[in-house]
């Protein structure tokens, strides 16, 4: 295997990890430029080829894969920046798509609702009607598919939505005016919903065909620079791209499907999650991103991220699967201030990176995490040059918390440490306890540059009973990509009662998903073996409004014994999400499922042989910091003089060049094969923890 | 932690984290209603509320889609503790719908469960819901007939769904046999005792993981602090006693009278005092409101203003109190009728309030919201082979504008704030036997004004089943029922209903009774919001882009807005 390169373009930075074919892995990170990402795309590359002591062009022909997660869509829709949109839909219903389904979010407050991803001006509707059996109840009026696309034309429309009522159950109309549509308005980027997703439920499905359109143009002109400059400088192996799923895709399907890059941003954790675990084969994690603003929590179940379909972006729902990945506000940057009954709060208002926190001296007044964790003693740099001013932290702490609670401005600080701490435990419950499952039968997996300071209390408050950290935490997404697989989601909308379904067409429309996904892999060059097929369906109990997703079908065989098991654990995952089930009811099958997975190869888990217990060569010295209601004198240990074996007894502090670790009191720390650490509850056994987790020890 | 109940109290910093979770637990309560409810007034609609009260049945938190439900929550749970103050135990989960014992109107069940430990009540988790039906001679529980609350439902007093985690037999049966959709009432119980039990797995951690004396002093701490931020909060309301009068269109018995609801409101220093002394006698129809459904509409015109920030709890409502004399139609006495109360009367409750606050912080008071018209049905739907019951939500009203801000298209009745969704036509197709010809926004239904009211909808639909029982209720039909404007901005127009049937059209007044059959069409053009601030200084471009998207006439452009040139209209 030749060289591997994962590029994770964030907000701020744009993150490396380099693996060779060894497994030897390097992390690079430089600024992204936002006016042109591509430039920090291959500044970072120009710097590893540097360090390799090669021209790019040397260099790249080396590399074998270029996995890229980027947030160019994203940016474009929460910048109102995307391409200009037009949407096509069925007379009568122009404005399901503005509707938004009626809905405010913060329904006491008088706002501005978000803008139109198009405005009505640029919607046109057309005579065509299919009903809800997918009969034609109005032919399609090409008159007015003409009408549309003159108007469209002569307004310079880049980007074409359509979707009609009902077509996932006809798709003729959709085909027909795709056809003209593509042929009046050449160039034009045209997204039609029975591609895009043929699921019933108008409004989701008119949002997701519209945000693809919306963005499809953007992420065009983008990856069609990069893939031109790639070839210049003579890159012969394959760019992948993020997906909002977790997996990757080919450009080519990316340009078709633009809108699965839209949530591709924190993507790349639960797979990191997954590679990081495997070494002792973990298969049931929780990983968790703390950046400057916000903390991004996912659950990995037997080795699968949980996975969502009511994502939304900027105001606008996106329906197609993306990893469900729960965010608030709860960041180094996020700000604490007290309200007018005198509660304390912190976040979601962030300091950013500019002021930053009042530490960073560079103008921020108001007290944020990072300086109350400079308060504490927790953290004495933030990595980088950046000199920290302990003056301002403790002024700002004191002034906007101490003083309004009468409370001294140590214990204030303390205050804010545990507030936050409360509120990213209460985040990880809402992926795990709210969806039924038990957080003590997780890893807690903890990446960013501030969460490994937080990790203890959170894992202590939920009674997560093992904490890992990979020592490349901050690159962590950059190291999920790297080792995700293609992946590819399909739905298509049956909608029967169970006792109506039949089998026999069921078979039909998944046999066709399943032909269209594996079209899809093997234009991507996925060997045939290479490729694993998931079957689900979404069911509920007659009546209901809303679906659980349930694993269908796992033989391969459609038969009624398989629907009889597909409705038990329907049952028994109602009652484990919901505390009841009445299995007496009748059920309704909505939505058939497909996933596809091309597997990609993995890069080999470098292991590093046992260095004994003993972790005193990496100890730097001490530092007071404020532990269990008093100021103790920590140790500090230099992280990278940490090998296999070693055990830092807490309380420590380990120090990273990018991220520090504070091991509290009542917890130990422990160095794995991998040269990532763990952390547990002091005089806990290691070894009977992660065989207790259903792991394996490789210590 | 320790648990000496002498000595624990709950540093600020833990008073914080208890809040959150609490706020937490009750919204996973309202999660599981809204995934798992099989009506679609409960899923679709999100028409329930859900809560947290501790003991002393203080509500603690409370999650709610619909707010006019999120003050009638502690109504209830007395009325329910009053009737088995020493006969709870733990398992038991009890049920109220009844109006005059603490609950709001029946079609919202209220189901309630004591979460117990170490043998005592410490808890309560609480739900309440609009159910399909709730029996009586009404359509999904709206009887413009009725002149009383026995033609209007099934009473159901202060009862045990569950005793000790059995149920009920007797109970169950008696209510389940005297709705039209048993199937659905049931699953929706069954949801909502799902729902509590949640809620209560959680509270129960939560008291193993703080221990009670802890969790009890950060309640207190909790409330007090809601107390302070509501009278901080208040001091931004000029002192001062003002005055509104608002409208119900009539009560469906007497077609021809308008009924009023007068306000005096006393702003003082910390407090606020709603006094509905001047109101009209209660009615012989159904628009009656309860003394908690009072409350709550006014509570919650007033969190809309100036309040959004702070926590809506047992603490928060401390500074306010409301004088509704017994025998108005504010406070109607045992047995009136009063289904509609929690749209028709509260809707011009929170109109006056707002009418009356206006004359004091005019730059937090939003104009009218379109007022809710629009039918429920009720029949047998062949396509299913079931019978169906819904009420028309895709027929949303406006949202009223405000300084700075025009008004919230699709937005529904004032009474949802916003959080009433929306029914998807495609699955609302699937269960009932109609064809949506049209849902999308009505053009100049916004009142105008600079800023301009949100967009109200024109819903249609034919038939395609016979014999289905319809109710029109509602409001808005009137002159003075309609949007109102503020500062300068105008009114919406008037709402209203057609039944057209073999070349004829029939206007359908609200709060009445009739049936369709297959191949009729309805049409209901539903208001948007009133306009604030005179529509002569609306900003040009804004002016030109509702006409560029046919949201306002070129006509209303240039008579109303003053616009001189009326840009290209937004045609199909």
């Amino acid at each position: 295997m030749g060289i591997r390169v994962g590029v994770d373009v964030g907000g701020t930075f744009t993150d490396f990890l380099i693996k060779d074919s060894e497994g030897d892995a390097r992390i690079y990170k430089t600024s992204t430029t936002p006016e042109d990402p591509t430039i920090g795309f291959f500044n970072g590359l120009g710097k590893a080829a540097a360090d390799a002591g090669q021209s790019l062009q040397q260099w790249l022909g080396q590399v074998e894969t270029i996995v890229h997660g980027t947030t160019i869509t994203t940016n474009a829709v929460l910048t109102g920046e995307g391409a200009k949109t037009g949407f096509v839909t069925t007379a009568g219903f122009r404005d399901i798509l503005n509707m938004r389904r009626g809905l405010k979010e913060r329904q006491f407050d008088i706002y501005a609702p978000p803008p139109p991803l198009v405005p009505r001006r640029d919607i046109a509707v057309v005579a065509e009607r299919i009903t809800s059996s997918g009969d034609v109840a109005t032919p399609l009026d090409e008159q007015d598919v003409l009408r549309a696309a003159a108007r469209f034309r002569e307004d310079g429309v880049e980007a074409v939505a359509v979707s009609y009522l009902w077509s996932f159950r006809n798709d003729r109309h959709e085909r027909r005016t795709r056809e003209i549509l593509e042929r009046e308005l050449p160039g034009v980027y045209v997204s039609v919903s029975t591609e895009i997703l043929p699921q019933i439920r108008a409004y989701e499905r008119h949002s997701t065909t519209a945000l693809n359109a919306y963005v499809g143009p953007v992420l065009n002109r983008y990856l069609s620079k990069l893939r031109h400059r790639l070839e210049e400088l003579g890159f012969g192996g394959t760019l992948l791209i993020m997906q909002s799923n977790g997996g990757v895709m080919s450009p080519d399907v990316a340009q078709r499907f633009a809108s699965n890059t839209l949530l591709s941003g924190p993507a790349g954790a639960p797979q990191a999650g997954i590679h990081y675990g495997e070494l002792h084969r973990f298969r049931n994690l929780i990983t968790v991103d703390m950046g400057g603003t916000s903390f991004d929590v996912a659950l990995v179940r037997s080795g699968a991220p949980s996975m969502t379909t009511e994502a939304t972006i900027a105001g606008h729902r996106i329906a197609s699967p993306s990893l469900d990945i729960h965010t608030v506000g709860s960041g180094g940057g996020s700000i604490a201030w007290i309200d007018a009954g005198g509660l304390l709060h912190v976040g979601p208002k962030s300091a950013g990176a500019l002021p930053g926190p009042a530490c960073y001296g560079r103008g921020g007044a108001l007290p944020t995490v990072t300086d109350a964790n400079y308060v504490l003693g927790y953290l004495d740099f933030a990595g980088g040059e950046l000199k920290l001013d302990g003056d301002a932290a403790r002024k700002a702490v004191e002034r906007h918390v101490a003083t309004p609670l009468g409370i001294g401005v140590v214990d204030a600080a303390y205050g804010i440490y545990q507030v936050v701490n409360a509120d990213m435990a209460a985040a990880i419950s809402v992926v795990s306890v709210q969806r039924g499952y038990d957080p003590r039968e997780f890893v807690l997996v903890v990446a960013g540059g501030a969460g490994p300071l937080h990790a203890g209390p959170i894992a202590r408050d939920l009674e997560i009973p093992l904490i890992q950290i990979p020592r490349e935490s901050s690159v962590f997404c950059a190291a999920g990509m790297l080792i995700s697989d293609l992946k590819h989601d399909y739905v298509h909308t049956y909608a029967r009662e169970f006792d109506e379904v039949d089998l026999g067409a069921v078979a039909a429309i998944y046999r066709d998903i399943v032909a269209k996904a594996m079209q899809t892999l093997e234009a991507e060059h996925v060997p045939g073996h290479q490729a694993v097929v998931d079957y689900s369906a979404d069911l509920r109990y007659v009546g209901q409004f809303n679906e659980v997703e349930v694993p269908a079908f796992r033989s391969g065989e459609f038969s009624r014994d398989a629907l009889q098991a597909l409705a038990a654990e329907f049952h028994r995952r109602h009652d484990e999400l919901y505390g009841y089930s009445t299995p007496a009811s009748p059920l309704e099958m909505i939505n058939l499922r497909v996933s596809v997975r091309g597997i990609t190869d993995k890069p080999v888990v470098e292991t590093h042989a046992p260095h004994g217990r003993d972790p005193s060569g990496a100890k730097t010295g001490s530092r007071m910091a404020w532990l269990d209601g008093a100021w103790v004198d920590t140790p500090v240990y230099d992280g990278l003089g940490l090998f296999n074996g070693n055990v830092v007894p807490g309380p420590a502090i380990v120090v990273q060049p990018t991220t520090t670790i504070l091991v509290p009191s009542d917890f130990d720390l422990a160095c794995d094969a991998g040269n990532n650490y763990l952390m547990y509850r002091k005089g806990a056994d290691v070894g009977e923890l992660i065989r207790s987790l259903n792991g394996e020890v490789n210590l | 932690m320790s648990a000496n109940a002498m000595t624990v109290e709950a540093d600020p910093i833990l008073v914080s984290v208890i809040g959150n979770r609490l706020d937490a637990i009750s919204k996973e309560i309202g999660q599981t209603m809204l995934r798992t409810s099989r009506s679609p007034i409960f899923s679709e609609a999100r028409d329930f509320v859900t809560g947290i009260f501790d003991h002393r049945l203080r509500l603690l938190a409370q999650t709610a889609y619909i707010p006019v439900l999120m003050g009638t929550l502690p109504s209830a749970l007395r009325g329910i503790v009053d009737e088995f103050a020493d006969d709870i135990d733990e398992g038991d989960v009890f049920i109220l719908n009844d109006p005059y014992r603490g609950n709001n109107h029946p079609p919202d069940i209220t189901v309630a469960r004591p979460v117990f430990q170490g043998g005592q009540v410490r808890f309560w988790a609480v739900s309440k819901g609009h159910h399909a039906d709730v029996g009586g001679g009404g359509v999904v529980g709206y009887n413009p007939a009725a002149r009383s609350v026995w033609e209007e439902c099934v009473r159901i007093p202060p009862a045990k769904l569950l005793v000790a985690g059995k149920r009920n037999k007797a109970l169950w049966d008696m209510i389940l046999i005297n709705v039209r959709m048993p199937w659905l009432v049931e699953a929706d119980l069954e949801c909502q005792i799902g729902a509590c039990t949640v809620g209560e797995r959680s509270l129960k951690a939560l008291i193993a993981k703080y221990g009670l004396p802890v969790l009890y002093d950060a309640a207190d701490r909790i409330l007090d602090a809601s107390d302070r931020q509501m009278r901080t909060v208040l001091r931004r309301i000029p002192n001062g006693t003002y005055r509104a009068e608002r409208h119900i269109d009539h009560d469906g018995i007497d077609k021809s009278r308008m009924i009023a609801l007068r306000l005096e409101l006393t702003v003082g220093d910390e407090s606020v005092h709603f006094d509905w002394s001047g109101s009209d006698a209660q009615a012989a129809g159904y628009v009656n409101s309860t003394l908690t459904n009072t409350m709550s509409a006014a509570f919650q015109a007033l969190f809309m203003t100036v309040c959004s920030e702070v926590r809506y709890n047992e603490g928060a409502l401390r500074a306010l109190s409301v004088h509704a004399p017994a025998g108005s139609i504010v406070n109607a006495r045992e047995p009136a009728p009063v289904t509609t109360c929690t749209v028709v009367a509260a809707e011009a409750i929170v109109e006056a309030t707002w009418l009356a606050l206006a004359q004091a912080i005019p730059e937090r008071v939003y104009a009218g919201w379109g007022r809710w018209l629009a039918p429920s049905t009720m029949g047998f739907n062949p396509a299913t082979k079931r019978p169906f019951g819904d009420i028309h939500f895709m027929a949303k009203s406006g949202g009223g504008a405000a300084r700075g801000y025009d008004g919230w298209d699709h937005m529904g009745t004032v009474i949802t704030a916003g959080g009433l969704r929306a029914p998807d036509p495609e699955l609302h197709e699937l269960v009932n036997p109609y064809r949506v010809l049209q849902y999308e926004f009505w053009p100049d239904s916004a009142g105008a004004g600079q800023w301009r009211g949100g967009m109200g909808t024109i819903h249609s639909f034919r038939v395609e089943a016979d014999g289905i029982a319809a109710v029109n209720f509602g409001g808005g039909v009137n002159e003075a029922t309609r949007p109102y404007g503020l500062e300068g901005g105008l009114s919406a127009p008037r709402s209203r209903v057609v039944v057209r049937r073999g070349g004829t059209e029939q206007l359908i007044d609200t709060e009445t009774f009739f049936y369709l059959e297959c191949g009729d069409e309805i049409e209901i053009h539903e208001t948007g919001g009133g306009g604030y601030g005179d529509p002569r200084e609306r900003d040009r471009s804004r002016v030109d882009a509702d006409v560029a998207d046919g949201l306002v006439s070129p006509e209303q452009a240039r008579e109303v807005y003053g616009l001189s040139q009326a840009g290209r209209a937004g045609g199909r």
